[in-house]
């Protein structure tokens, strides 16, 4: 079936205004009689919430940790782009799309991509009114940095902590909408299932994490904003929580799964130092800026680094790509720094590093500028490391970052099944398949604050109101499901604890279906997948019991997805016989290593549905047209 | 470079909120000092959940110091000993082979335990209902630049900004007040320009609510500042009683 | 009214209650100083002293209630906030180490201000409450002071005086919002300053007339 993405025809710069216009209203004085469910609070659920609330909608939001001010957007560092052109360097709405449509190796929906671009001034306007301190020049007014190799500067910050500031911004939105009766806020909850009603999506059920009750919630639509799921490789940049679980059980309920083998690795993280390790950090990619990237020449080299003499440095990524060097985008240098480890080349005690060095740097403009740009950056990974980074090199390597696959929506941000909408990292929508830095909190606020308010009312205008109860036999079934799978988790009582599995399916997701990938490592990743998952229904211990406060099961029940759910990247990324962006097939490679794509055949987005267990998914496309931005390939000697 | 400790865990456990609670010897061996401290506490849970035992209930989920969700008393100290550092930041580098570790909630009228160290902190959340926003709606605002703010002021905001909203203000305190919190808050935006409209407003209702929270009373401490994982200052504490004073006694708001 | 009635009693109204009363208490100790060091220079200069402060009559009165008035808020509201700081915190650790805000001063607060108040009572049952018609008020404090036990309380009282005050300083200062970068360290110094006068300046007279008899 070839899916409609359901794009506004005309001129791309005049779809988004068409739409709006065309898009059916709820009366204001009838918006307090539709209740609107939000699964997460982290910058596109949070700022849906709250918008939905200021609309006049009764919305109940939910989270899983003790309140929305932690979800994971927390974590961003970088920044947020918009289109501003304060600095006057010749950036432009339409360059900013361009730049995302590219960066993204021509996998994402143009028109999206546009409508974002359109939408990120208004961003920073709400974010400035809300009082968010984003860094500003002597005069006053807003600052602004080039960051992920973009040729303007167009990223708006505040320190190294722009997520945390947004997030903090939209949850004091959120709070005014809890204090205005308009919000009811429900955190350490876990969603567990969508309920589909009449084939519309009319509730969830989920856990109270504290007592275990499992507890009904009827809506008229529901709004998944859940995030990526890229703990599915155990060790990445995200926080511990961060899950599929809502996402993948709204694909058990019929909603198509897009492009999941998206996924993007950063390489600029702290390595890993050791099998109990569990997780990894990011740090910030403006060190690329200054730092230089190096290994030694010589394989299994044991010197320390100060040691090495100049000429027997391989600068790898100076000497391969000498007009961006160091500044390379993110797949490169990451796929770049694997080959040299996998040649033995890597350094530290696990081999799995290469140096980051600031030594030039310093030499040249000296202790203390570096200390100013880079000073917080540098004390986070001393605490981390124990090292200091001005006298040794930093040794980095990629970690999981991002998930650019997620589940499909049409161009209202709806997927497959109506009244479920899916928004921020948790839809497969603007990044195709590579994201740009800065962008993602631009387009989860894009969601959140000025594209699902919208378009959710026309959902609801046009669709029959249907007052489901929470006694329906839907709920009845949907709740059975959970409870039976929550039972079973508890009694198999084996040997190995769920974080053992998780780890065992982490290195095997690594292994075979990370950096770079080929169809017999993915195949072979297919095969100890299953065997792990058979393993973990046999195996598992999880202690506890289910009326309690009981992390190992809210882990148990998240790994038991990851299980599932890694599989379905593997069928996704052997059925598309290309390289782009995140997704490096080894046999699509141009003679200089750069990904190889084949828009002839795979110029779509994949779009998976799930027939039953212990069936392959069906596959759904959707075609790619690309009439702004022609297709190219990318270079960047 | 590496090496591997040994350790003893004195753990608080507690069932939850209404049972009482008691402390647990744990022995931790061979421990990597490469570890975070969460991390030694999942060896130990792994250890425990293979033993048939139930785990320790510990609240985190970034791991990287910013979500504010991890925080324990760790040797008398919130979030331990080490300066401008959450627990999940905190590496094992920093105890030796042999050492006892005494690890607690953070305990206040205001933080009920809810399991072993877990606590809930939803007070927090309550106290910025009462004001700690600025009321603008998704959609009104003007351009981004036409309001400037002095540099100043802006790096002042985002000193107080900064707060991760953990608790170790309160766990720290000997009265258990939250002072810091609510005045970081407060300060953030009595500093800016699209604050002010709301400032009165907001100084009086958000002391009001944390007083009804049960939170204790400020006594210039300082032992907030002194265990804060962002180091905001007191002077932020100071700034909120001039705004609540000025709004109190100068303002119409009652 | 009811405005003021919740001011007051929020958790800031009662520290600015405490800070008040407490600089007017710095205030008054500093006057109270000043004339008592006129014992240095012996008997004629300190009786005239007192004669001079009696010959107020009226005012001296309104003074004194008003001091009656300032120590009842600031002994109630300082009760206030010892029971419900003790409240706040109904289980308490098991280990609890200092991060290094804590002072001397600040952590004996209450128990310096309770001991503070003994004293008080003590020094006006001594001095106060006395018949003064048949003798002159140097005769009666050189009279206290060739007793030994006295010297040592007033001497201990003053070290009581000057831990409390250590605190109370600065504090009122960080109470009433004036904490400024520029001019905390100044206040901090002034308050340690003021302590040691107060602890020096009342602490030397007993041991003084006492070697004086
Ligand atoms: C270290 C790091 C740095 C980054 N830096 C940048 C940057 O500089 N610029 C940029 O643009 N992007 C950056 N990103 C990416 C960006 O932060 C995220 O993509 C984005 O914040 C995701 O927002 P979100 O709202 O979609 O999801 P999240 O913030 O992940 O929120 C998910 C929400 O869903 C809830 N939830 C999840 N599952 C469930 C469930 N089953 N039941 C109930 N609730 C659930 C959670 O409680 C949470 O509230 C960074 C990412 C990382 C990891
Ligand atoms: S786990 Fe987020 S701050 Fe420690």
């Amino acid at each position: 079936m070839l899916l409609d993405g359901k794009v506004p025809s005309g001129p791309i710069k005049e779809k988004w205004d068409k739409h709006r216009f065309e898009l059916k209203l709820v009366n204001p004085a009838n918006k307090r009689k539709f209740d609107i469910i939000v699964v997460g609070t982290g910058l596109a659920g949070g700022s849906a919430a709250a918008t939905l609330g200021e609309l006049g909608y009764n919305v109940k939001a939910f989270c899983f940790q003790d309140s929305p001010r932690r979800a994971h957007s927390i974590a961003a560092q970088g920044g947020i782009n918009a289109a501003k052109n304060y600095p006057n360097d010749g950036d432009s709405i339409w360059r900013l799309f361009y730049d995302t449509v590219k960066g993204g190796d021509f996998r994402a929906r143009e028109a999206n991509v546009y409508r974002l671009a359109q939408i990120s001034n208004h961003i920073i306007d709400h974010c400035v009114a809300q009082g968010i301190p984003f860094a500003r020049d002597y005069g006053g007014l807003l600052a602004n940095r080039s960051f992920g190799g973009a040729q303007v500067s167009r990223t708006f910050y505040a320190r190294g902590q722009t997520g945390q500031q947004l997030l903090l911004g939209c949850y004091s939105s959120l709070m005014r909408q809890v204090a205005a009766g308009k919000v009811t806020m429900y955190p350490r909850r876990e969603m567990l299932d969508v309920v589909i009603v009449n084939g519309h999506a009319k509730g969830i059920l989920v856990r109270n994490l504290i007592t275990g009750q499992l507890e009904r919630h009827a809506a008229d639509a529901v709004v998944l904003a859940t995030g990526g799921y890229g703990n599915v490789f155990f060790l990445s940049t995200n926080a511990m929580g961060s899950n599929v679980t809502a996402a993948y059980r709204a694909y058990l309920k019929g909603a198509f799964f897009a492009n999941p083998c998206f996924t993007q690795i950063h390489p600029t993280c702290i390595p890993v130092h050791g099998t109990y390790q569990s997780k990894l950090t990011l740090m910030s990619e403006s060190l690329r800026n200054d730092g230089r990237v190096w290994v030694p020449q010589k394989a299994d080299d044991k010197r320390p680094p100060q040691q090495i003499p100049e000429n027997e440095r391989d600068y790898f990524l100076e000497r391969k790509y000498p007009s961006f060097g160091n500044l390379v985008p993110r797949d490169v240098a990451s796929r770049n720094a694997k080959q040299q480890c996998d040649a033995g080349k890597g350094v530290g005690s696990t081999k799995l590093a290469v140096y980051l060095d600031f030594a030039d740097a310093i030499k040249r403009d000296g202790r203390a500028v570096i200390e100013r740009k880079y000073g917080n950056l540098f004390e986070m990974y001393e605490k981390i490391t124990g090292e200091d980074p001005y006298t040794t090199p930093m040794m980095i390597y990629p970690a999981v970052h991002y998930t650019m696959g997620g589940l499909w929506v049409d161009y209202n941000l709806m997927s497959n099944i109506p009244g479920l909408f899916v928004i921020g990292e948790a839809n497969f929508s603007d990044h195709g398949a590579n994201r740009l830095g800065a962008s993602a909190l631009m387009q989860g606020l894009a969601d959140g604050y000025f594209v699902l308010p919208y378009t959710i009312g026309g959902y609801l205008a046009g669709t029959p109101k249907l007052n489901p109860a929470t006694s329906s036999p839907e709920f009845e079934a949907s709740e059975r499901a959970v409870q039976a799978q929550v039972n079973k988790l508890l009694s198999i009582k084996g040997q190995r604890t769920v974080d053992d599995f998780h780890r065992q399916l982490g290195l095997i997701m690594w292994e075979y279906c990370g950096m770079s990938r080929n169809n017999a490592g993915l195949e072979k990743a297919k095969g100890l997948i299953q065997n792990l998952r058979a393993e973990f229904w046999q195996n598992v211990t999880v202690p506890g019991n289910e009326k309690d406060f009981n992390q190992s099961l809210e882990r148990a029940g998240r790994v038991a997805d990851f299980l599932e759910f890694a599989e379905l990247m593997i069928i996704d990324a052997l059925e598309r016989q290309e390289s782009c962006g995140g997704h490096f097939n080894e046999a699509y490679q141009t003679p200089e290593n750069e990904a190889l794509r084949n828009d002839e055949k795979y110029c779509h987005v994949a779009a998976w549905e799930y027939k039953g267990t212990g069936k392959a998914p069906e596959l759904h496309k959707e075609p790619l047209v690309f009439e702004n931005v022609h297709l190219t390939q990318r270079s960047y000697k | 470079m590496s090496k591997h400790i040994n350790l003893t865990l004195k753990v608080w456990r507690q069932k939850n909120q209404k049972e009482k609670g008691h402390f647990e010897t744990i022995s931790a061996p061979d421990i990597s000092t490469e570890m975070s401290f969460l991390e030694m506490l999942d060896v130990v849970n792994e250890k425990l959940t293979l033993a048939g035992k139930e785990p320790i209930a510990f609240d985190h989920d970034c791991r990287e110091g910013i979500c504010g969700m991890c925080g324990a008393v760790v040797n008398g100290r919130p979030h331990g000993a080490l300066k401008g550092t959450t627990l999940c930041q905190l590496h094992m580098r920093h105890f030796n082979d042999g050492d006892t570790i005494a690890i607690e909630p953070f305990r206040a009228m205001a933080f009920k335990i809810i399991k072993d160290l877990t606590v809930d902190r939803s007070a927090f959340d309550k106290i910025i209902q009462a004001g700690g926003y600025i009321s603008v709606n998704a959609g009104g605002a003007q351009d981004a630049n036409a309001l400037p703010v002095p540099q100043d002021k802006a790096e002042l905001a985002m000193d107080a900004a900064q707060c991760i909203g953990c608790g170790a203000c309160v766990a720290a305190c000997p009265n258990a007040a939250a002072m810091l919190f609510v005045s970081a808050k407060v300060s953030q935006f009595a500093l800016l320009p699209q604050g002010r409209p709301e400032a009165a407003r907001r100084a009086i209702a958000m002391v009001r609510e944390m007083d009804r929270q049960g939170f204790g009373n400020c006594t210039n401490e300082a032992e907030c500042e002194a265990e804060c994982p962002k180091q905001i200052s007191i002077t932020n504490i100071a700034r909120l009683n001039r705004e609540f004073f000025k709004a109190s006694f100068g303002s119409a708001v009652k | 009214m009811n405005w003021l009635a919740n001011t007051l009693t929020s958790s800031i109204g009662k520290k600015l209650l405490m800070a008040l009363t407490g600089i007017c208490f710095c205030t008054f100790l500093s006057v109270h100083l000043a004339g008592n060091l006129t014992l240095l220079s012996g008997s004629t200069m300190f009786n005239s002293y007192a004669a001079h402060l009696h010959s107020l009559g009226v005012l001296l009165k309104v003074a004194e209630w008003g001091m009656l008035l300032l120590a009842a808020i600031h002994i109630l509201t300082g009760l206030t906030l010892f029971y419900q700081n003790w409240r706040a915190r109904p289980q308490s650790y098991e280990l609890k180490k200092r991060a290094g805000g804590r002072t001397l001063g600040s952590a004996t607060m209450p128990y310096t201000g309770i001991l503070l108040l003994a004293f008080v009572i003590m020094h006006l049952l001594n001095f106060h409450f006395v018949d003064k018609s048949q003798t002159t008020i140097y005769a009666i404090v050189a009279a206290a002071f060739a007793k030994p036990i006295y010297v040592v309380l007033y001497v201990a009282a003053m070290i009581v005086a000057a831990i409390h005050v250590s605190h109370g300083f600065w504090s009122a200062f960080q109470t009433i919002g004036a904490n400024h970068p520029k001019y905390m360290p100044l206040i901090k110094i002034i308050s340690l300053a003021f302590a040691l006068a107060v602890g020096f300046g009342f602490g030397i007279l007993p041991i003084y007339i006492s070697m004086g008899a």
